[in-house]
């Protein structure tokens, strides 16, 4: 294993730590609070698509069951609806929105959706849609794939990051709790 | 034609080097859907070019600058279409008065005040923009629209769009506290354009299909150039390109979803040579994530010497950022090994 190609692996990484969104502008798992009116860390159920009244937009619905409320009080299931899916052989795509399968376990950030269904929406697109993973030491992690964000502490009036890639479930439940509090 | 076969203990990697090949069959991360060993991407028919798009000039009050938005979203269309090796070409635009998200069949629009609730844009979720592609069953692109958010921004803190670059410390936007980061319009626009034209994010740091980019970055990358060039290749290329293509395994098995990326270890710039009729490209690795049995293919490299590296997708680019997983039917990639390079 030579010294260069290290070199190059370790430049790739400093090289990613230097940036910022282009689609969206990351937000703080603190900021993603504030801007939520409900996060959960639930199961998907069911999953179907419709097209919207117009016949426009496909949108794909979720049903989670709600394993545990961080913010507001849910429900035993709720129902998240996405941009894109795949109705009449046509299939809509948003990039980087992931559409969840059954089984499926994420934390979300959730907001009331503009359509008056009692659906929610994803908080940032994607932002708000955290999935978690087992890592090798056996504790769960969890990402929304931002990889840099700052958070803001008031009290110190400090930024610090944070990397959505490097959460474990635990530090995120206890940053949402302490965030839906102030 | 050079072929050369490596093989290391462990999780192990299996380069196949073939240079200056014919086209290859398969590479990168486009949008579409896998099955088997087999990736149907999801791209514009030759039939469909030029590409007749339509954009909505009105601007919403978060932009700002002095240069028309149509001219910045024709710069960014033609960012793609001048691309070496590629053939892409769209109409010049024709002009719609679409503000919200009832946008009818075979419209491409382009939209920066469009609203409806299924659109569902927030003013404090930090969303900029997004583009929604639809496709027929064997994978043709018919419609693709690019929506920019009227009122981008978080929580105390509005966003806003810059037609004619960000000055270097300067803010141009309106004076809000804090300050937000003003995007650069052409920046957004010609990522997003990408996604137009069927590509999903790349993971290669340097590429405009990165799913997070600097403030401003609005040249194509070697990597952004071997996407594109794949999904709508030139009979005759301006420079020929080769394949470098092998397997990812840990232990008996091929992983899924490792990042493998070609990495060039001179000072060649074989785009450099061709006339400024051409985007200008920026040298970049090239990559590819593996298919479920492990395998893969980096197409569209210029001929150079190349160090490959496997690493698992675990940051910053993760599974959450591509769509790679789910378009083979599957949850996430495997990330279970460590970087291996040759």
């Amino acid at each position: 294993m030579s010294k260069k190609p290290a070199l190059i692996f370790a430049a790739l990484l400093i090289a990613a730590c230097l940036v910022s969104a282009t689609t969206v502008i990351p937000l703080s798992l603190e900021q993603l609070t504030r801007a939520s009116t409900h996060v959960i860390e639930g199961k998907a159920l069911e999953t179907w698509s419709k097209w919207n009244d117009s016949h426009s937009f496909i949108l794909t619905y979720t049903r989670f069951e709600v394993q545990r409320a961080l913010k507001g009080q849910a429900p035993s299931t709720v129902v998240v609806h996405q941009l894109g899916g795949k109705v009449d052989g046509v299939t809509q795509k948003v990039s980087g929105v992931h559409l969840w399968n059954s089984g499926e376990k994420a934390v979300l950030f959730l907001r009331p959706g503009q359509i008056r269904d009692g659906s929610f929406v994803v908080t940032g697109l994607i932002q708000g849609n955290f999935q978690m993973m087992k890592s090798d030491k056996g504790d769960i992690r969890v990402s929304n794939g931002v990889p840099d964000a700052s958070a803001y502490k008031v009290k110190r009036s400090q930024l610090t990051t944070f990397r959505g890639s490097a959460v474990t479930l635990q530090e995120l439940e206890s940053r949402v709790q302490k965030a839906a509090k102030q | 034609m050079k072929l050369k076969w490596m093989t290391i203990a462990g999780p192990a990697v299996v380069l196949a080097i073939l240079f200056y090949m014919s086209r290859p069959a398969k590479s990168y991360l486009f949008e579409g859907s896998g099955s088997g060993t087999t990736f149907t991407s999801t791209a514009w028919s030759p039939s469909s070019f030029p590409i007749q798009w339509s954009i909505n000039p009105a601007r919403s009050a978060a932009i700002v600058g002095n240069a028309t938005v149509t001219n910045v979203i024709i710069n960014s269309f033609a960012t793609w279409e001048k691309a070496p090796n590629t053939a892409l070409a769209v109409a010049s635009p024709s002009t719609s008065t679409i503000n919200n998200d009832q946008v009818p069949n075979g419209v491409n629009l382009v939209c920066f005040v469009c609203t409806g609730s299924s659109l569902d844009f927030s003013n404090t979720d930090g969303t900029l923009a997004l583009t929604l592609t639809s496709s027929t069953s064997n994978g043709q692109i018919t419609q693709a629209d690019i929506f920019f958010n009227p009122s981008p921004g978080i929580s105390g803190q509005p966003g806003c769009f810059v037609t004619d670059g960000v000055p270097a410390g300067g803010n141009p936007c309106p004076a809000t506290t804090p300050a937000t980061v003003p995007q650069d319009l052409q920046t957004v626009a010609t990522h997003e354009i990408g996604h137009f034209f069927g590509l999903d994010h790349s993971v290669i740091t340097r590429a405009v299909m990165y799913p997070f980019a600097p403030t401003e970055l609005t040249t194509l990358s070697y990597d952004d150039v071997a996407a594109i060039s794949f999904l709508n290749p030139k009979s005759t290329p301006d420079v020929a390109t080769g394949t470098i293509s092998g397997t990812v395994t840990n232990g008996a098995s091929g992983v899924f979803g490792a990042h493998v990326f070609a990495n060039s270890n001179s000072s060649a710039d074989p785009y450099a040579a061709l006339p400024n009729t051409f985007s200008p490209v920026r040298k970049s690795p090239i990559g590819t994530l593996t298919f479920p049995n492990g395998t893969y293919q980096i197409s569209g490299l210029p001929p150079d010497s190349y160090v490959v590296i496997a690493e698992p997708l675990d940051g910053p680019v993760t599974n959450s950022n591509v769509d790679w997983a789910s378009a083979w039917g599957q949850t996430s990639v495997q990330s279970n090994f460590t970087t291996r390079w040759h």
